[in-house]
């Protein structure tokens, strides 16, 4: 008779595949790789850990989130929104182009705006007292407006999302680059710019944030809402049968998307102090990788704000350690091209994991 | 000496734990065309995917030609001559009836990677002859009738080499004229040496066609024998049979005499004509009509998942006019619908939250729709625990993983949150196991009995006539009759049903 | 029945969108400008398709089954890349196009096996190798923007003085395009496959080949599409190729092909589509419209072609489903002819 010994090859190798699979399929997956790299990463760049670099990865982790968090809710039912991007652009341009307190004739005279909202002395609002609240307001409606427009023909047109927000980025993205003729809008006020103005760890973009992450948070666990969001992304013909006014829902979750664009436009815009028309154009993978990477599926049904904070942070971190490093700009687009491809790749083997297990 | 092409020795087949074929043996002769018939969820269906291959038998033996024959997959199936006309058409709509022909094998021409278009086209030409279908193999399958698909699709078996041909209702499409043709066809395949399975439910043509005549009851090959053996009145007889012990609750309740739906001369082009009947409260009203009889989209249409043309839908004497569930869910209606997987339930959610999904406003806020969480836990617990779901964690677990039964006992839970005035239910123990059945009709009762109106459609006769107060009858879209009580009678509805005698 | 006639009108208009709305643009522009409809500039419409028609020819495979090609540009930008990179350090064209058409086949490769066999959905894949593949087209450029030797600019020459050479690619490509398409066993199981997936397993088709082959064809494609602008542009900078994806889904969609797979061809479906673009933006750069217009007024065609891709698809599930009562579906043999004579269109 043979004795299996207890740490034969097969049990060691059978521990380590539970193991591993628990890990992929742990909420804090994400969270431990973040970590992990952080570790990682010390010893051969120890500025990584540096105030300074943290209160910079931080600063751009928060606008990055904030957008990220209405993708989410767009990934939860099942959709998607590629304009988030355009929508950063339009509305950081659409802001500025009311607030600027100089405007060169010499830049922006062939703009079509010119003499509507720009002119030499400013802006329209620029030298109003209610003038920067307007302008944030405007960037915010603006931002709900096209998310709107993105709902409706989704719910109403049937047409996929993708190709939807694919057209409505086109077309934002054209405009506000046509609106200012490519050139960005400077000489922003100091109120406006003070918003996202570096201050230490603890400044106005984490606040926002942070509160908008928790009513999100909120939104999507204790209200009814929330419960409708994933009902839809799981069995939208279900989620109808059971009373669920889908295309209320499709059209506020789209908007919703919208608004956090804006959000973000917001923080980026008094950051870079400028409205820049090619502001949102690097972020579209960041902000789909960054709600992927968490661990909402592109099939619907699932995601959580705080996976997406996860993605984010892990995005900011290997974006944030690559520049460190001194790495080439076209080595950041290989690794995050390759980590949106290990995203879907996790969530696949999650997928499947799950189907053997349960 | 019997030339049998085709024998099932004590095949076993179970889904799930529920057995849905038991020691089936049958003995099909070549050139014999053989009409199978049976109750819905007799186990017809099962029996034919294991012929197609397209689900495995769990044990028994299977001889074709007197060889094993266990085919893994559909592919296999034709392979060894077996060809599956199903109710859903397999074709390929955006080809041309040529191409679906030799899909999985075109012929080339010479030795060029081309389709030898010449020789699909004679070919096709050939086997829609046999069919006595005059049409172009080159015309596109979307271009085509719903009969001469169907012909399509017996032209395509033909041109597989196929020697057994299963029809599976093939005549729920097709108008009279178009039924003739396709029995000429299957009269004229049989003197060619084919063996035919025939399934329908309409009697009279099984009688027609049939050489012989195989009843099959609850997973059981309950008759066998030569058509002579049978008449219509035997065949019904024997499908229904007899059941022993109470299956059914007794009734504690009667129904009122107060209104709750009032549905007058209710019409949808092509779907169903002229519907007019009352449903009153505490009754519970029963809808037998087998598939496509527009049971399931009258259904539909007066929950508001799909419009109407003309008519009126009354509930509680208010006309209904829009058309979108939740303005229905606000008016107290209800509805279970016939497909659990699709629409009934969201399986990757946990029981409690499909649980929830209906009455959640009722557990909210008005303002801003928060959640009261502890509220609707309690009462996602209460009926859990008075419908008797069995479920470790309704919290944790997720849909998918229950029972059939218990699954429907959540779609039921979901909606009796919400206590409906009105509930719909369309086959609401369909896949589910002889115990839970008797749950699901008690749950079903008592909603009665608290005064809510319940219209219970089914294609199970026994269980209308154990349920019921009432029961109308639906064929081709339109009400074929109507029985109280007291007039229940098992063939006379099925008679009815069928047309097959009454008129 | 009128009901169901006026139907058949609508899909009748529907199927035949792009075709009317050439003409009517057509018509538009010419109005306009009389210089419009010259030969010459319908020669410049053509020139300026060839390259984002051939890579349309591989986007239509890639939809025909359902799926999505996003990495097309980079597709271009790493077979450009190579090629440049090639001719620069001294070999020749006949080495340097062969070599570059060969990794952009290659990329292709990549994604036909992520979706194959990974399965990871198409979206996701080409997204990836989208920004994966423009990096590595960077790295090996190192950003620069490379001109290419005079032999490598043949995109202006003319076969027998008559057709320029990108011209006559394009239209080899769609003769092929079309041959596959129609006469292969391999095209008619691409339409079966995009038709219904399931029905295509159970008749014994090879979905997984087949799902490969598509994505291969559209790297071929790109790769191609790539040497021919290479060919008219002269340079290959870090922009070469970025957003012609976009050009391409909505050439092929408005050529009638779904993106819900298994309906649509290449000729005349997305030969038309990438000629109604490119004669779009011809016509706007005649009338002076500034460049962003122009693609604000991109976006909203491409939007109202699967504006109407998705009504059609709708009309014909609505009329495709099974009646119960039959008594109302007369079909006489005249009007069935006339049917089947619209429904060829």
């Amino acid at each position: 008779m043979t004795v299996t010994p207890k740490f034969s090859p097969e049990a060691v190798s059978n521990t380590l595949k539970t193991f591993i699979q628990r890990l992929l399929l742990s909420e804090f997956f994400i969270f431990y790789l973040c970590v992990a790299l952080f570790v990682a990463l010390t010893p051969f760049i120890p500025v990584i850990a540096s105030p300074y670099n943290l209160s910079n990865l931080f600063s751009n982790t928060w606008p990055l989130f904030a957008v990220a968090i209405g993708q989410t809710f767009v990934l939860i039912i099942a959709g998607i929104d590629l304009s988030q991007g355009a929508i950063i652009s339009f509305t950081s341009v659409i802001g500025a182009s009311l607030i600027a307190t100089k405007v060169d004739p010499a830049v922006f005279g062939q703009s079509p705006i010119w003499g509507k909202l720009l002119f030499e002395d400013g802006a329209i609002l620029a030298h109003t007292p209610l003038g920067v609240p307007i302008a944030l307001l405007t960037m915010i409606l603006v931002g709900l407006l096209i998310g709107f427009l993105n709902g409706a023909i989704i719910a109403y047109a049937r047409i996929p999302a993708f190709m939807v927000t694919l057209v409505t980025q086109m077309f934002f993205a054209s405009l506000a680059i046509y609106f200012v003729k490519s050139e960005n809008i400077i000489n922003l006020p100091k109120s406006f710019t003070s918003i996202g103005a570096d201050s230490g760890l603890l400044s106005i973009p984490l606040v926002m944030t942070v509160v908008l992450a928790v009513v999100a948070h909120f939104v999507l666990s204790r209200t009814v809402f929330g419960r409708w969001l994933y009902s839809i992304g799981t069995n939208l013909r279900a989620a109808v049968v059971s009373g669920v006014p889908e295309r209320k829902v499709i059209i506020l979750t789209y908007m919703f998307s919208g608004f956090c664009a804006a959000f973000a436009s917001i923080i980026y815009s008094s950051r870079m102090e400028m409205g820049r028309p090619t502001l949102g154009a690097p972020f579209l993978l960041d902000i789909v990788g960054g709600a992927v990477i968490g661990g909402s599926s592109l099939a619907g049904g699932k995601g959580k704000v705080i996976w997406t904070f996860f993605g984010v942070l892990f995005l900011a971190l290997l974006g944030n350690a690559l520049s460190l490093l001194n790495v080439p700009f076209f080595w950041i687009e290989i690794v995050k091209g390759s980590v949106i491809l290990a995203a879907a790749l996790i969530d696949v083997t999650r997928t499947r994991i799950l189907q053997y297990h349960v | 000496m019997d030339d049998f092409i085709l024998q099932f020795f004590g095949i076993n087949k179970s889904f799930f734990g529920v057995k849905v074929l038991k020691n089936v043996n049958i003995e099909i002769r070549r050139g014999h065309v053989v009409g199978l018939i049976g109750e819905n969820g007799a186990g017809k269906s099962t029996l034919m995917n294991i012929l197609g291959g397209v689900v495995p038998f769990d044990s028994g033996k299977l001889l074709l030609d007197g060889q094993e024959y266990a085919p893994r997959n559909p592919a296999e199936a034709a392979q060894a001559g077996i060809a599956f006309i199903h109710q859903e058409l397999n074709l390929f709509n955006n080809l041309s009836i040529a191409e679906n022909f030799f899909i999985s094998g075109f012929p080339k021409w010479g030795k060029t990677p081309l389709i030898d278009r010449k020789r699909i086209r004679l070919a096709a030409q050939e086997f829609l002859a046999q069919v006595d279908l005059n049409i172009s193999p080159d015309m596109t399958v979307e271009k085509l009738s719903p009969g001469e698909r169907q012909l399509v699709e017996v032209a395509k078996a033909l041109s597989q080499d196929a020697r057994i041909i299963i029809f599976d209702e093939p005549t729920t499409s097709l108008t009279a004229r178009e039924t003739e043709r396709l029995f000429g066809i299957i009269e004229r395949l049989k003197s060619a040496g084919k063996t035919i399975i025939y399934i329908s439910h309409i009697l009279r043509d099984v009688l027609r066609l049939a050489d012989e005549i195989v009843v099959l009851r609850d997973g059981e090959v309950v008759k066998t024998g030569p058509k002579r053996a049978f008449n219509i009145q035997t065949m019904i007889s024997s499908m229904v049979g007899r059941y022993l012990g109470t299956l059914y609750p007794e009734r504690t309740s009667r129904p009122t005499d107060e209104m709750a739906l009032e549905v007058r001369h209710l019409s949808k082009a092509g779907i169903v004509h002229d519907i007019t009947f009352s449903l009153y409260k505490g009754e519970i009203l029963g809808v037998f009509g087998l598939m496509g009889s527009g049971r399931s989209e009258l259904a539909h249409i007066l929950f508001g998942l799909d419009t109407h043309d003309s008519g009126e839908i009354l509930v509680e004497g208010n006309p209904r006019n829009h058309r979108t569930p939740r303005k229905s869910i606000q008016q107290n209606m209800a509805f279970v619908t016939e497909n659990r997987r699709e629409e009934g339930l969201l399986m990757t959610a946990t029981v409690a939250e499909n649980m929830g999904l209906v009455a959640l406003p009722r557990y909210a806020t008005p303002l801003g729709g928060v959640l009261r969480q502890s509220l609707l836990a309690e009462s996602i617990r209460n009926t859990v625990s008075s419908l008797r779901v069995k479920v470790n964690d309704a919290f944790q677990n997720q849909a998918k993983g229950l029972s059939g039964g218990n699954q429907q006992k959540v779609v039921l839970g979901k909606w009796l949150m919400n206590n409906p005035s009105i509930l719909i239910v369309d086959e609401p123990t369909r896949g589910v196991d002889v115990g839970a059945k008797y749950e699901i009709y008690s749950i079903i009762n008592e909603i009665a009995a608290k005064g809510a109106a319940v219209l219970f459609i089914s294609s199970e006769i026994e269980e209308l006539i154990g349920v019921c107060d009432r029961i109308l009858v639906m064929g081709v879209g339109e009400i074929l009759g109507q029985f109280s009580r007291a007039e229940f009678n098992r063939e006379r509805i099925l008679q009815t049903a069928f047309r097959e005698g009454g008129k | 029945m009128r009901i169901q006639t006026n139907h058949r009108w609508l899909l009748f208009v529907l199927r035949n969108i792009s075709l009317l709305l050439f003409v009517f643009i057509f018509v538009a522009f010419s109005l306009f400008n009389e210089r419009f409809a010259s030969l010459r500039n319908f020669e410049n419409i053509i020139l300026a398709s060839a390259d984002v028609g051939i890579v349309a020819i591989g986007m239509t495979f890639v939809l025909l089954t359902g799926g999505i090609d996003l990495s097309v540009g980079a597709t271009m930008y790493i077979t450009g890349a190579i090629v440049a990179l090639m001719l620069e350090d001294g070999w020749g064209v006949a080495a340097a196009i062969p070599c570059g058409i060969l990794a952009g086949t290659l990329w292709g490769c990549f994604n036909a096996l992520l979706i194959s066999r990974v399965r990871i959905i198409p979206f996701m894949v080409t997204l990836g190798t989208l920004t994966a593949g423009r990096g590595l087209g960077l790295l090996i450029t190192e950003s620069r923007h490379i001109s290419v030797p005079n032999e490598m600019r043949f995109g202006a020459v003319r076969v027998f003085d008559l057709v320029p050479i990108p011209v006559l690619v394009f239209a080899l490509m769609v003769l092929v395009a079309v041959v596959i398409l129609k006469y292969t066993p391999f095209g008619r199981q691409i339409y079966a496959m995009g038709n219904d997936v399931e029905a295509a397993k159970k008749a014994g088709l090879d979905t997984t080949r087949l799902t490969a082959a598509v994505y291969i064809i559209s790297g071929f494609c790109a790769a191609v599409a790539s040497v021919i602008s290479i060919s008219q542009v002269g340079s290959v900078s870090a922009s070469f190729g970025r957003g012609i994806e976009f050009q391409a889904i909505a050439a092929s969609v408005l050529g009638g092909t779904s993106l819900f797979g298994g309906v649509g061809n290449v000729f005349p479906g997305t030969v038309i589509g990438i000629l109604l673009i490119q004669m779009i933006q011809n016509g706007l750069i005649f009338m002076r419209v500034d460049l962003y217009l122009q693609e604000m007024v991109k976006a909203l065609v491409i939007l109202f072609a699967v504006f109407v891709d998705a009504q059609r698809m709708g009309l014909i599930k609505r009329l495709e489903r099974r009646n119960i009562r039959l008594e109302k579906r007369i079909a006489r043999p005249a009007e069935a002819k006339k049917l089947e004579w619209t429904a060829w269109q």
